[in-house]
Order: C-alpha cells, then sequence, then structure tokens
C-alpha cells in the first residue's frame, strides 16, 4: 500500500521534472534548435523533391517546385515554426517527446539513416554495455571495500581509502585512459588501443566475446580506478555513521561476529543511502565518462557527441543533449525506486 | 559571539591536521604561481600559441632536455649569435663577413638547421660556409634573402645548395633531397655512404656572408641555430610549442574556472537546500523537485549544446557549471539542515514566535557555514575537470592556452601512437595537481567540521 503510493507520487514528480530540465534545455538551445528544424526541413524537403524527380511523376518542373514548397511549409509548421512561442514550444516539445530530433547534417547511422534518432539508437547500446559494467563494478567492489574499511576503522584500508579517493576527486577518467592507452596499448602491445572489436572481426561466438573484452578491459580499467575510491569513501562514511546507532552496539552485545553485524546489520540498514548514492556517483561521472569514450575511440554516445562538434553537427548535437537527459532520468527514478524498496519504512507506509 | 570563536579554532585545527596544512602550503605555492603566471606571460603569447608559425625553431615533439640524464642522447637546440661583421669593400659591392664556429659531440645530428638573416636594406644573397671538423666545407647561398626570415632545411635555395655536395660524395643523381639527408650531409663523415654513416663530433666552422649593392647594417640579432631533438622541462608539441609554457598559461584559467564555479554552485546549493530542510513540507517537496530538475540535466552535453547558442566566456562557463552542478550540494545542505532543525534551541525560537526568517539566519544558516567552506574547497576540483574537459571536447573561449586544449590536440595529432608521453602527462599532471590542494584542504575540514555538526 505504502509502496504503491511512494511508487505513484515519486513517478509523476519525476515525469514532471523531466519535462521541466527539457524545457531548460528547449530555452537555453531555442536558437539552435530552429536553426537545426529549419534545416531538417530544408534536407526533407529536397529528399522530396528527388523522389518527385526520380519517380516520373509526370509533374512539370514547375509544379514540382511547387508541390516541394508545400511539403517544406507543412513541415516547418509540425514543428511551428512561423507561430508564436507558446505554440512552437508545445509542437516542438512534443516533437522531441517523439524523438523527431531531425536529419544530421552529415554524420550517418551505419544503415545510411541520416536521421538523428536512428544515429543515436546506433551508438547508445555501446554507452550503456560499457557503463552499466563500469558502474556495476564499482558499486560492488567500492562497497565492500568501503564496509571493509568501516569494519577496521583506522586501519591500513581505511587510511588508504581517502587518498584513493583524492585520485577519484582530481583526476579525469579520460586523462588515466590516454595514460593507459599510451603504456598497455603502444608500449606493451598487450591490449588493443581503441575501438569496439578487431578489424576484421574474429569469427565464432567465443572469440568475438573475447574480443570485445579486451577491447573493454583498459576503458573499464580507467573508469573503475577513478570511480571505485570515491564510491568507497561515501559507503565508508555511511557505514561508520550506521554503526554508531544502537542496534549495533546491541547486536555486538548479543556476541554476533563482526562480519555478520555488518553484512546483516549495518548493510541492511545503509543500503537505501547506498542506492541513492551510487546512482548520484554515476549521474556525477557520467559527463567525464562518456568523454573516455572519446579517447578509447569507443562507438558509444560520448564519441558520437565529439564528432559531431568536430564536424559542426549541430542536430546530433542536440539531440544526444536531449537523449543523455532522458538517460539520466531514468537513472535517477530507478535509484529513487530502489530506495523506495529497500528502505522498509516506505514498504510499511510509515 | 560564540560562532566567531569556532570560526578561528576551524582553522586553527585544520592547521594542525597534517594533510590539511601540506593541503593549505600547495594552495598559497598554486596561487603565487598562478599570479607569477598572470604578471609573467602576457596575453599576446595566447594569440601566439594558436598561430603554428610563430614557433619555428622550436624542435618538434621534442622529449624534455632531463631524458638526457637518462641515457638518451637527445641534443638541445644549440643557437649560434652572428655578431661582430666585418665589412669589406669591393666596387659596388658590399660584403659583411662574421666567422664563428661550434661543437657538435653528439652521436646524432641535430633535428634542423637554421639560419635568420637580419638585415636592413636589400642583400643580393646571404651564403653560409659550413666546415666539418676534417676540413670538407660545403657553400649554402641563399639567393635574394629577405631579413628576418627563418631559412631551414625545407628551404629551396639551402636544398639546391646541399645537392651537388651530396653527388659529389655519393656519385649519383638526386633530384630532391629530405631534411634528414640534408642533416646527413651536413654532420655525417664524407664518402660515398655519406648519407648512412655516422656523426661526425667536433668543432664545425661557420662563416657568413652578407653580400649587398649598398650598405648595410646587419643586426647583431641575427642567428644560426642547430634546432635539437629535446627542449625545456616538458618538451614540444608537434608544431614545436614548448608543453611547460602551456602547462604554465593553462593554471589561472583553470583556477578562475574551478573557484568560481564551486563558491557558486556551493552558495546557491547550501542555500536551496538548508531552505528547504528548514521550511519542511509541501516547500520542501517543491524545492527538492526544483533540485532534482537541475540534477538531471547532464552537464558536461548541456554546455556543449549551449555552447553554440551563447560563446562562452571562462567567467559565464563557470557560472553555467555552478548552475548545473549546485543540486549535489543541496542534497547534502539539506540533511545537515534537517538535524539542525531538530535541535532544542531551534524549535526554542519557534516556541517563543521568533520569524523563521530569522531563526534561519541566526541559527541555521551560520552552522551551515564550516560544510559550506568545506564543500567549496571539495568542488572546486569538480569545475576545474569539467572545464578541463570541456575544452579536450573542443570547447573553450578562444585565445586562452587550457590544459584540455593541449590534450585535444595530443589526441588528433595521436601522441600516444608516437609515444610522445611528455605531451599527455604534463598537462593531465597539472588537473592534479591544481585539485589536490582543495581535496586535501576539504577533506581536512570536512573530518573536523562532520562531527560537530552531527553531534546530538
Amino acid at each position: 500500500m505504502g509502496y504503491a503510493r511512494f511508487i505513484v507520487g515519486k513517478t509523476i514528480s519525476y515525469v514532471l521534472a523531466l519535462f521541466g530540465a527539457v524545457s531548460i534545455l528547449y530555452v537555453a538551445l531555442f536558437p539552435t534548435m530552429q536553426k537545426v528544424i529549419e534545416a531538417s526541413a530544408d534536407e526533407a524537403a529536397s529528399d522530396f523533391q528527388r523522389t518527385l524527380i526520380k519517380g516520373h511523376s509526370g509533374l512539370s518542373l514547375a509544379q514540382i517546385q511547387a508541390s516541394v514548397a508545400t511539403y517544406k511549409a507543412s513541415y516547418l509548421s509540425a514543428f511551428g515554426f512561423n507561430q508564436p512561442f507558446p505554440v512552437k514550444y508545445a509542437l516542438q516539445m512534443s516533437n522531441l517527446f517523439q524523438f523527431h530530433l531531425g536529419s544530421a547534417f552529415f554524420l550517418q547511422a551505419p544503415n545510411g539513416s541520416k536521421q538523428v534518432i536512428d544515429i543515436i539508437v546506433a551508438y547508445l547500446p555501446n554507452t550503456i554495455l560499457l557503463f552499466t559494467t563500469g558502474t556495476l563494478l564499482v558499486v560492488a567492489v567500492g562497497a565492500i571495500l568501503g564496509l571493509l574499511a568501516a569494519r577496521s576503522a583506522g586501519g591500513k584500508l581505511d587510511r588508504s581509502i581517502p587518498i584513493i579517493a583524492i585520485i577519484h576527486s582530481s583526476l579525469p577518467t579520460w586523462w588515466i585512459g590516454f595514460i593507459m592507452i599510451a603504456y598497455f596499448a603502444y608500449s606493451l602491445n598487450i591490449l588493443p588501443s581503441g575501438g569496439i572489436s578487431s578489424v576484421p572481426a574474429p569469427t565464432g561466438l567465443i572469440a568475438h566475446f573475447a574480443d570485445l573484452l579486451s577491447h573493454m578491459t583498459l576503458p573499464l580499467a580507467s573508469f573503475f580506478i577513478v570511480n571505485v575510491g570515491g564510491f568507497a569513501y561515501v559507503i565508508r562514511s555511511l557505514a561508520v555513521s550506521t554503526m554508531g546507532e544502537d542496534f549495533v552496539t546491541t547486536a555486538r552485545a548479543r556476541g554476533m561476529t563482526e562480519n555478520r553485524v555488518l553484512f546483516r546489520h549495518v548493510l541492511r540498514t545503509a543500503s537505501p543511502s547506498i542506492a541513492t548514492q551510487s546512482i548520484l556517483a554515476v549521474a556525477g561521472s557520467f559527463g567525464g565518462a562518456i568523454t573516455t569514450e572519446v579517447v578509447f575511440r569507443w562507438p558509444g554516445i560520448g564519441y558520437l557527441t565529439f564528432a559531431a562538434i568536430t564536424a559542426n553537427d549541430l542536430p546530433v548535437i542536440v539531440g544526444s543533449t536531449f537523449i543523455l537527459t532522458v538517460i539520466l532520468f531514468l537513472g535517477l527514478y530507478i535509484g529513487e525506486m530502489t530506495y523506495g524498496l529497500l528502505d522498509p519504512r516506505i514498504k510499511t507506509g510509515d | 559571539m560564540s560562532d566567531k570563536r569556532s570560526d578561528r579554532s576551524y582553522v586553527r585545527e585544520l592547521m594542525k591536521s597534517k594533510s590539511g596544512l601540506f593541503g593549505l602550503v600547495l594552495l598559497s605555492l598554486l596561487l603565487v604561481t598562478s599570479l607569477y603566471v598572470l604578471i609573467t606571460i602576457p596575453q599576446s603569447e595566447a594569440y601566439k600559441w594558436d598561430n603554428p608559425g610563430a614557433w619555428q625553431g622550436n624542435p618538434v615533439s621534442a622529449p624534455p632536455a632531463w631524458v638526457n640524464y637518462f641515457g638518451e642522447d637527445a641534443p638541445t637546440t644549440v643557437s649560434v649569435p652572428l655578431t661582430g661583421w666585418t665589412q669589406s669593400v669591393s666596387g659596388s659591392i658590399y660584403t659583411y663577413t662574421v666567422t664563428t664556429s661550434l661543437v657538435w659531440n653528439h652521436a646524432v645530428t641535430p633535428s634542423d638547421f637554421s639560419v635568420t638573416p637580419i638585415f636592413n636594406g636589400t642583400a643580393y644573397e646571404v651564403s653560409i660556409t659550413w666546415t666539418k671538423p676534417d676540413g670538407t666545407s660545403i657553400p649554402i647561398v641563399l639567393t635574394s634573402p629577405s631579413s628576418d626570415s627563418f631559412y631551414d632545411l625545407t628551404a629551396s635555395s639551402i636544398q639546391q645548395s646541399i645537392i651537388p655536395y651530396i653527388q659529389s660524395q655519393t656519385d649519383s643523381y638526386l633530384s630532391s633531397v629530405s631534411p634528414r639527408q640534408e642533416l646527413a650531409a651536413l654532420f655525417n663523415k664524407g664518402g660515398p655512404s655519406i648519407l648512412n654513416d655516422s656523426v661526425e663530433q667536433g668543432t664545425y666552422g661557420v662563416t657568413v656572408q652578407v653580400i649587398a649593392g649598398a650598405p648595410q647594417s646587419v643586426s647583431s640579432l641575427s642567428k644560426l641555430s642547430l634546432v635539437g631533438d629535446s627542449y625545456g622541462s616538458m618538451g614540444t608539441d608537434s608544431v614545436g610549442r614548448p608543453i611547460s609554457l602551456g602547462v604554465l598559461a593553462g593554471l589561472p584559467w583553470a583556477l578562475e574556472i574551478g573557484i568560481i564555479s564551486s563558491i557558486g554552485s556551493v552558495l546557491g546549493g547550501v542555500l536551496w537546500g538548508g531552505l528547504s530542510g528548514f521550511f519542511g513540507g509541501w516547500r520542501d517537496q517543491l524545492m527538492q523537485w526544483g533540485a532534482l530538475v537541475i540534477l538531471a540535466l547532464p552537464a558536461l552535453a548541456f554546455l556543449v549544446a549551449l555552447s553554440y547558442s551563447t560563446p562562452l566566456t571562462v567567467l559565464n562557463e563557470a557560472l553555467i557549471i555552478a548552475a548545473l552542478s549546485w543540486p549535489f550540494f543541496a542534497i547534502l545542505a539539506r540533511s545537515v539542515t534537517l538535524s539542525i532543525r531538530s535541535q532544542t534551541y531551534v524549535e526554542a525560537d519557534r516556541a517563543m514566535g521568533i520569524s523563521s526568517t530569522r531563526s534561519f539566519f541566526t541559527h541555521v544558516l551560520p552552522r551551515l557555514t564550516p560544510v559550506t567552506i568545506a564543500y567549496t574547497a571539495l568542488s572546486v576540483p569538480a569545475g576545474i575537470i569539467t572545464a578541463e574537459t570541456l575544452a579536450f571536447l573542443g570547447i573553450e573561449q578562444g585565445n586562452i592556452i587550457t590544459w584540455g586544449g593541449i590534450l585535444n590536440a595530443a589526441i588528433t595529432f595521436d601522441a600516444s601512437v608516437h609515444g610522445w608521453w611528455w605531451w599527455v602527462l604534463f598537462p593531465g599532471i597539472m588537473i592534479f595537481v591544481a585539485s589536490v590542494p582543495f581535496v586535501l584542504v576539504g577533506f581536512a575540514l570536512d573530518r573536523i567540521v562532520a562531527p560537530r555538526v552531527s553531534a546530538k
């Protein structure tokens, strides 16, 4: 009962927040967006003209030009061009949420489509593959390290965690990637320097998988090195503050082993905050992490954005910003839901 | 009253903590260095940075000079000033001559050979006689030279002068030469295999003559350079820009962006989160929702997209970073405020009917101050890293030198592929060096502040 209400309330609040965030995006990028729409209309119109001419429609040149002009006008009016701002806002926002992101200036999806959404859909899975794996690694190892450090507060591990955390806050992931490539790929020559698969790609499922793993190793390692310390530090502080609570003392007094206290009582109590923190950590490192793709030429959305910046491909830049906002939202939303699932107070409707 | 005293004791405790003190020392070093940079490196250097032609005469892609202490033989640039010109007149031909010598004691040739003659009129030619230690001379003639120009081995008049010499040694026809072959001709032992032989070590003689049809004043700033294979403390990039200059010049900008963005985001976040936690109820809900809206904007991608509609300057870049990152601190400050709000003195205020605004400013805000300072120190690196990451992606204010920009050039020119480690290493280390003091101070403050806030 309590959890259902929690879900409904949070979902409404998140949907509204997504709407708010995209509105901010829209207003901030307004001039760019108009340029993108106009260019996309031109592109669509010239496509239409080509089909008319190639299709032997039997129309005269003047007729073709007239229908192309009508076509372009109808395209623009679908985006509320030449309309007052509120209409424009409503139409263009609804187009955004239907993923009508226009067509790219230069870039193409592997299947040849110039639609921004097709391009993004082609690149996105690689980003998700790399950073979901990386995040899971960081959360698992970071949580264990943090809890172990909290158990022996003042111990060697406990004292070294702040040092790793300093590395976390002071070094960009992509730079670590740079160094790793120089050392492991070019100096030792044991791992590929970038990309997602060898050229030509190996045949056979196992060989293919091994190839993918070897390409993932360096980007994952840089992501892990930079993020694990900061996360362990957060977990440690959460665990230490929970360990001061009375019920932990009670559990100890009942003669439980320290590991049992730690993993049964402390971890369970701290887990909602850990869930929130992991999501926040991912959200925080997301931006820097996508830059890692540039260094490793990992064909994900970060690499795509870089290619779009280099080529001045505005529609792709605007489109990927929008998609990243949506993804970040999903991440935060999942975090909130996990929090609700883990926190018994919410379940009971307390 | 009591708050003032405790503020001072925070500083004392910070000085007592070893890492905090170390952080403070590093921080002051950083600030002094950045002041030094602002005073000694003029803005014109930044304009020069983007002009590849301005770096002619520096070795390109050269490692730092100190690699020579680690068993490498990477000569540094030898610059021979051409001073003490003597004039001789024969008819209407005025000849100015200078003779000098230099010692080359390396087993490798330099990476380039260049002459820059400076005179105030028009000269027919500049003729250089290059005498090797074994006595062989190679005449090099620059026909109709222009003053203050940089002639190196890619200059056709130098190539045309060296080709006959190589032909005379190898006895075979040569239609064009590469700089590498020219260097071999100038420095290797003579003979049929001159292009592959070893370098002649010893004293080389140089005679330079400027021949003109009218009296000239030939400047003593004229020079001849043997461009080396290593440079300065941090080497050079592929157009010859010294990495050390870039690394220094990037410091003030990095600090400016880091500090402004961190002050902005922490102040904004603490006020927002503090008020939100203090108000409670629907206002708290609404303000939390507001923070969520901003939290969900992907800062980096947003800044990238925004840079196409708003020109980025250092200041507005910092402010936008602040505007996008305050929710993190709002969340933290809100939870701290919740624990302050439940304290008896705040409840006493409410019972006595003191206005909530007043109670916020007298009780909550002062107790948030130490946390605020700790957060501010801790979040400077995030601002620096965001700005450098943007610069790395190619988005930065024009006409400034940034570490991200240097690293962008490094990846564009495949520095890792070629093994030009200095180009990648030093700018990145500077990001670390600029961030670490803030993190050290921040952690130390956090450790001092945290127990007091949560103490019941």
